[in-house]
C-alpha cells in the first residue's frame, strides 16, 4: 500500500504503528545489537554505570506511565522503590526465599502499597494530590526506618544481602547483571509501548487531558487511576528490589525526598508523556552525577575539596528540571522528534503536515 | 534517632506550665511565618512551594554569614536577610514563576522542587553543609517563673511576628496595592484588565514570602542548628498552611500553633522520634478528613 508519509496517516491501525518510519526498525535492532556486544571489552566500571541506568529506567518508566500519561503526580517514588527494597530484605534475611520468588513478591507488595498511596488520588487531583503523595512518602519511610532501627546491624549501616542465585547460576558481577537487566529492560519497555498504545494508556491519556471528559466518555476513574499507580509502584518496587540484589545493601537512608524528586527529573529532562524519553531521562540523569565527576577531575585540586562536588552533583539535578522545564518542556524525547522530522523533510525546510504534538 | 536540626530539637525539657506556652508560641511563630508565606504565594498563583524550607534554612545561613562578615553586627546581618529576601523572591518570580504562567499545573511546583535542590546544593558548596547556629541576642532578656528564661532572640521572634501578621492585616485591608492583591489573587485576568501591574503584584508576593521564610529560619537558627537536615521546617510550614487552609492568612496562624502544639505535646508526653514524624501524620490526618483545612474555602480544593 503506497503511504501518504510518515506523518499522516490514513487508518486507525497506521495510527497505532509504533514505528512509522522505515529506519526505526533498523535503528532498534541495531541498538539492541549494540547492547549485546556492548559488554566484551568494556569495563566493569562502565558496565556498572550501565546498569545503574537500567535499574533506573525500570524505575523511570513506571513514573513515566503514572505521571506522563495518566497525568498523576507523584513525590513518592522514592518510598516505591523503598518498599520493594525492604520487601527484599524482609524475603531474604528473615525468611530466606529464593530470588525467583522475592521479586515477584516484592511486585506485588508494590502494587499493594501502590494501591493505598493512590487512593487520595480519587479525592484530590493536582497540588493537593502532590502533597498528599508527600505524606505517603514520609509515612512509607517512617516504617522502614523503624525496620531497619529494630533489625539493621545498626541505625545507619544498613542490612546486606547476598547475591541471587538462579537455579544453577550465580547472579553476581557487572556482566551478568548486564545481560540479566538487558533482557528484563527490553521487555518492560516493550511491555509499556504496548500497554500506551492499547486501551488502558488510552485511558490514562484521557484522564491525563482531561478527567471530566475522561469520565464522560465512560472511563472509569477510579480503575484507571488506580491502575496507574498501582503498574508504577511495581515497576518501582522490582526496580528497588533488584537494586538491593545488586548493590547488596539496603539502608533507608538511601531513599530520600531527593530520590524520589530525581525520578521526577528522569521524565521531566525525558520528556512526559513519551517511552523513549523515560529512557532517556533515565540514562541522561543517572549519568549527569558521573559526568560531573569526570568534569571535577580536569579542575585544579583545590576545587575538588570538600563536598564541593557533591554539592554540585546535587545542584545539578534542580538545574536540570528548572532549565528543562523552562525551555525544553517536551524534554530530550523532543529534541530526538524534532532531528526525526527535520530529516524526514530534508534537505528542504518546511514545517511537516503533522500537527499531532505530543 | 532524633536529629539536632530537627525542629523538635527547639523543644527544651523544663518545667510545665510557663515553659510550655513560652516553648509553643516560639515554635508558633516559626511555623506561622512559613505558613503565611506558603499561603501567600498559593493564592497569589496557585503555585505551592515545595522550597519553602530550603528557603527559610538558606536565608538564616545568609543572615548568620553577613553578620560574621561585619564583625557580628546585627544590622549588618540584617540588611543582609533582606537584601536576600528582595533579590530571591524578585529573581524567582522574574526568570522563573513570570515563565510557566498557562502552563499545565505541574510545571510551576516542580520548578519550586527543582530551587529546593539547588539551594540545598548551595548550602553544601558554599557553606559546606556546615552545622550552624545564629548567636545573636542569645542571652536571656526576661526571667519567667519555674526558671525560664526568654532570650532577646525569643522576645523579637515573638513580637516580629505579631508585628508582621499586623502589618499584612493593614496592606491587604487598607493599601491600594493591598487591595490589587487581592484582586489579583481572585482574578488575575480581570485585575489586570482592569489596570492591575499583576507582574509587580506578583513579584511582591514572592518577596513578602521569602522574607517571611528567612525571618522563621532566623529565629529557628536562634534556637537550634541550621544545616541541611533542618530543610524539613518546610514541611511543619507546609502542614500549618494545610491545617489552617491553603487559602487563609488567618489559617496559617491557627494551623501553625496546631503543629506547634502537637509537637511539644509529643517530645514532652510521647516519644521525641514521634514528633520527628508528627508534621506528616497531621497531614495525613488533615487530608483525609477535612482537607481544605480550619479556615480554608472548601470550593477552592483541586477536588476531583
Amino acid at each position: 500500500m503506497a503511504r501518504a508519509g510518515t506523518n499522516l496517516r490514513t487508518s486507525y491501525l497506521e495510527s497505532n504503528e509504533v514505528m512509522r518510519r522505515p529506519y526505526q526498525k533498523l535503528l532498534v535492532g541495531l541498538i539492541l545489537a549494540a547492547a549485546l556486544v556492548l559488554p566484551f571489552g568494556s569495563s566493569d566500571y562502565f558496565l556498572h554505570l550501565i546498569n545503574l541506568s537500567f535499574l533506573a529506567c525500570v524505575g523511570a518508566l513506571g513514573l513515566m506511565i503514572l505521571t506522563g500519561f495518566c497525568g498523576q503526580i507523584s513525590l513518592g517514588h522514592a518510598a516505591f522503590l523503598a518498599i520493594g527494597g525492604f520487601t527484599t530484605v524482609i524475603l531474604t534475611v528473615h525468611l530466606t526465599m529464593p530470588f525467583i520468588v522475592v521479586v515477584p513478591a516484592a511486585a506485588a507488595s508494590g502494587a499493594v502499597v501502590g494501591f493505598v498511596v493512590g487512593l487520595p488520588s480519587l479525592r484530590f487531583r493536582g497540588v493537593y494530590l502532590a502533597i498528599s503523595t508527600l505524606a505517603m512518602h514520609y509515612a512509607i519511610i517512617f516504617l522502614c526506618t523503624a525496620y531497619q532501627a529494630k533489625f539493621g546491624s545498626s541505625a545507619t549501616a544498613g542490612i546486606t544481602i547476598a547475591d541471587p542465585v538462579l537455579g544453577p547460576f550465580r547472579l553476581g558481577g557487572e556482566f551478568a547483571w548486564y545481560f540479566f537487566l538487558l533482557v528484563l529492560l527490553t521487555f518492560v519497555t516493550a511491555g509499556c509501548v504496548n500497554l500506551v498504545r492499547t486501551r488502558p494508556g488510552r485511558a490514562w491519556m484521557a484522564i491525563r487531558d482531561r478527567d471530566i471528559a475522561a469520565e464522560a466518555l465512560g472511563i472509569n476513574l477510579t480503575r484507571y487511576k488506580l491502575s496507574a499507580f498501582m503498574l508504577s509502584a511495581t515497576l518501582a518496587s522490582v526496580s528497588g528490589s533488584l537494586a538491593a540484589y545488586y548493590s547488596h545493601v539496603v539502608t533507608v537512608e538511601a531513599y530520600t525526598l531527593d530520590l524520589a524528586v530525581i525520578y521526577v527529573a528522569m521524565i521531566i529532562v525525558g520528556g512526559m508523556g513519551s517511552i523513549l524519553g523515560g529512557l532517556m531521562g533515565a540514562i541522561f540523569i543517572t549519568l549527569l552525577p558521573y559526568g560531573i565527576d569526570s568534569l571535577f577531575e580536569y579542575l585544579p585540586r583545590a576545587w575538588r575539596f570538600g563536598s564541593t562536588v557533591f554539592g554540585v552533583q546535587v545542584g545539578a539535578v534542580g538545574i536540570c528540571i528548572i532549565l528543562f522545564l523552562l525551555f525544553e518542556p517536551k524534554g530530550l524525547a523532543e529534541i530526538w522528534r524534532r532531528t526525526e522530522t527535520y530529516f524526514d523533510r530534508w534537505p528542504f525546510r518546511y514545517r511537516p503536515l503533522d500537527t499531532t504534538r505530543r | 534517632m532524633q536529629a539536632e536540626g530537627h525542629p523538635s530539637a527547639c523543644v527544651s525539657k523544663r518545667p510545665l506550665p510557663v515553659e510550655f506556652v513560652a516553648t509553643v508560641a516560639i515554635l508558633t511563630c516559626t511555623y506561622a511565618l512559613l505558613a503565611a508565606g506558603i499561603v501567600i504565594l498559593y493564592k497569589a498563583g496557585r503555585v505551592v512551594n515545595f522550597a519553602h524550607g530550603e528557603l527559610a534554612i538558606v536565608g538564616g545561613y545568609v543572615f548568620y554569614s553577613s553578620g560574621l562578615m561585619a564583625g557580628g553586627s546585627l544590622w549588618f546581618a540584617i540588611l543582609g536577610a533582606v537584601v536576600f529576601s528582595v533579590v530571591m523572591g524578585g529573581f524567582i518570580y522574574a526568570t522563573m514563576m513570570r515563565r510557566v504562567v498557562g502552563e499545565p499545573f505541574y510545571v510551576a511546583i516542580l520548578i519550586t522542587v527543582g530551587i529546593a535542590i539547588v539551594l540545598k546544593s548551595a548550602i553544601i558548596v558554599i557553606w559546606r553543609a556546615e552545622q550552624v547556629t545564629i548567636n545573636i541576642g542569645v542571652a536571656p532578656a526576661v526571667r519567667l517563673a519555674g526558671g525560664a528564661t526568654l532570650s532577646y532572640m525569643d522576645l523579637a521572634s515573638i513580637i516580629m511576628t505579631i508585628t508582621f501578621f499586623i502589618a499584612l492585616y493593614f496592606f491587604f485591608t487598607f493599601t491600594r496595592l493591598g487591595v490589587q492583591f487581592r484582586g489579583t489573587a481572585e482574578n488575575p485576568l480581570l485585575a489586570s484588565q482592569r489596570g492591575v501591574n499583576v507582574n509587580l503584584v506578583l513579584s511582591l508576593a514572592w518577596i513578602i514570602a521569602v522574607l517571611a521564610a528567612t525571618l522563621s529560619g532566623v529565629f529557628y537558627g536562634g534556637r537550634a542548628f541550621l544545616s541541611t537536615e533542618s530543610v524539613t521546617i518546610g514541611l511543619a510550614g507546609l502542614t500549618a498552611a494545610l491545617v489552617g487552609g491553603l487559602d487563609s492568612l488567618r489559617g496559617a496562624v491557627a494551623g501553625a500553633f496546631v503543629v506547634a502544639l502537637a509537637q511539644y505535646l509529643t517530645v514532652r508526653l510521647i516519644d521525641p522520634v514521634l514528633s520527628e514524624a508528627l508534621p506528616f501524620l497531621i497531614l495525613l490526618v488533615v487530608m483525609s478528613i477535612r482537607p481544605w483545612g480550619l479556615f480554608g474555602t472548601v470550593e477552592e480544593l483541586d477536588r476531583v
